[in-house]
């Protein structure tokens, strides 16, 4: 029940993000769902490895990722995503779609580790299917980094079904690459700020002399 | 039979308004003013009631069935859904399309109304009403299917009495989600502030407020008693399945539904003074979001099983 209801509450705070259109509110309902996310592992076994788990969350996905991207758009000073590739109304459609399509495939999947709640499975798919929609139909830089990281809390989900199997220094070590990849992007989309005059991700695919 | 059904519209009628006086009491008291007394919307009737209506040349008897129509359709409605400890006069199976499809009736006299003033403002206003309400008549019947598929039953009454403890225990968190998106339409429905402006009649932005501008007197009256009811009985749906209160002895369950409708006011209230009303291109979007909150709960019991 309790597993549940945190599952339930991560996919729709997925769906807030998927229609929302300020940065900084992005940013915070992606901390929110980390936060929730970071619950899950002592839901599903209660034990000294799940509580690192949840400790090394916390401390990165709620407060220092948060942080550095706040940090990011201050830098670059932009507010909002003004014109998405597809917009929010059909965005939301699509992410309506494609829980959908996640929960049909999640019901078609035999997996051979035992499950602790047949929703875990269709959650993490929908969860890695927002973040990919976020990734794609958005044009600005930082919200694509917002997009991978649903994503891998989708991963993160997913990956609750062989905790007690996987060491916790790979866990560890996935948690710091991710870390290092969000701190490298966030100076990168400012170098692209000061190169560009623009996050927008549509002029890295034209050539400048 | 006929007496339950006279005890229902009598305790409808009479209490409907007083949620319309609560909001803007809840609203009064977090802008930091005394506002208007908790009994105005009833003086506000009152004082239609005792006016005449006046009739514009070009309108014809369209324009005057409409108001009698949305009253008359959500009085009905109330009808077919329990009041607390009070059970259900009309019940069969069902008449859940009956619920949704008497307020299809009133929006559509309502509409139709609106375009035969051939008012240019009416038209808009009718235009926006019939798109928005496509959107949130598929959430309202999500919402209802997930209802249905829980109670294994298509009885308003019996949907959300029966089965809604074990629900709970159940499937919580999936009545959540349908209470959350049930909740936007309810605003949608009822022209609350995200979606509109009840307090507005003169803007090229607003909706529902903009259809009746043309209504006068005891057109009027029924039009904003008509709306009040259907605050009332839409709101008595959201508490009654937000709030599992059915096996209690009825005197108990009659309390605590009176409690819930009074929070359900001051809620709309809450959200109505710390929101601002939505820029229209962002309404479907509001409403789409509901949508897939719905298909979310509708999925997540499609895949636990009932």
């Amino acid at each position: 029940m309790g597993l549940e209801l945190a599952l339930i509450l991560i996919v729709f705070l997925g769906v807030v993000i998927l229609g929302s259109s300020r940065l900084g509110t992005m940013i915070q309902l992606f901390a929110a769902q980390s936060l929730v996310l970071s619950a899950t592992p002592l839901l599903v076994h209660p034990g000294k490895h799940a509580v690192v788990m949840a400790f090394v969350t916390v401390v990165l996905k709620v407060f220092l990722m948060p942080n550095l991207l706040f940090w990011a758009i201050r830098h670059v000073s932009i507010r909002r995503e003004v014109q998405p590739l597809v917009g929010y109304g059909k965005t939301l459609m699509l992410g309506g779609f494609l829980i959908g399509t996640a929960f049909f495939i999640s019901s078609k999947l035999d997996l051979p580790v035992e499950e602790t709640s047949n929703l875990l499975i269709p959650c993490a798919f929908s969860i890695i299917m927002i973040g990919f929609l976020l990734l794609v139909s958005r044009l600005k830089a930082i919200t694509q980094v917002i997009g991978y990281l649903v994503m891998e809390n989708g991963i993160f989900l997913f990956a609750l079904l062989l905790l007690e199997k996987t060491p916790l220094l790979m866990e560890m070590g996935i948690l710091l690459d991710i870390f290092v990849g969000v701190l490298i992007m966030g100076i990168v989309i400012n170098h692209i700020n000061e190169e560009f005059e623009s996050t927008n991700t549509i002029h890295l695919t034209t050539l400048r002399d | 039979m006929g007496i339950g059904v006279l005890v229902h519209i009598i305790i409808v009628l009479a209490l409907s308004p007083s949620l319309l006086g609560i909001i803007g009491k809840t609203k009064a008291f977090l802008t930091g003013r005394r506002g208007p007394p908790l009994l105005q919307p009833y003086y506000d009737i009152g004082k239609l009631f005792r006016k005449g209506s006046v009739y514009s040349d070009t309108t014809t008897w369209i324009f005057q069935a409409a108001p009698v129509v949305c009253m008359a359709a959500a009085l009905v409605s109330s009808l077919l859904m329990p009041l607390g400890g009070l059970e259900a006069p009309v019940q069969f199976w069902g008449d859940i399309i009956l619920f949704a499809y008497l307020y299809g009736l009133a929006r559509f006299f309502m509409i139709i109304a609106a375009l035969d003033t051939g008012s240019s403002f009416e038209g808009m206003g009718a235009s926006r009403e019939a798109a928005f309400s496509c959107l949130a008549e598929v959430v309202l019947f999500l919402d209802f299917i997930i209802l249905a598929l829980l109670s294994k039953s298509l009885v308003l009454s019996r949907m959300i009495e029966g089965n809604i403890l074990s629900s709970w225990q159940l499937f919580g968190p999936v009545l959540l989600l349908a209470g959350a998106s049930y909740f936007l339409v309810l605003l949608a429905e009822n022209a609350r502030i995200p979606v509109d402006d009840p307090a507005t009649h003169l803007e090229l932005t607003m909706i529902h407020e903009v259809m009746v501008l043309d209504h006068s007197g005891w057109d009027f009256a029924y039009i904003l008693y008509g709306s009040a009811i259907k605050l009332f009985v839409l709101g008595g749906l959201f508490v009654n399945i937000l709030v599992p209160f059915h096996g209690l002895p009825p005197i108990t369950q009659t309390f605590v539904f009176g409690a819930g409708m009074i929070a359900l006011a001051v809620g709309i209230g809450v959200v109505e003074s710390c929101m601002a009303r939505l820029r229209l291109n962002r309404v479907p979007q509001l409403l789409i979001g509901a949508f897939v909150l719905a298909l979310v709960g509708l999925l997540v019991v499609l895949t636990k099983g009932v």
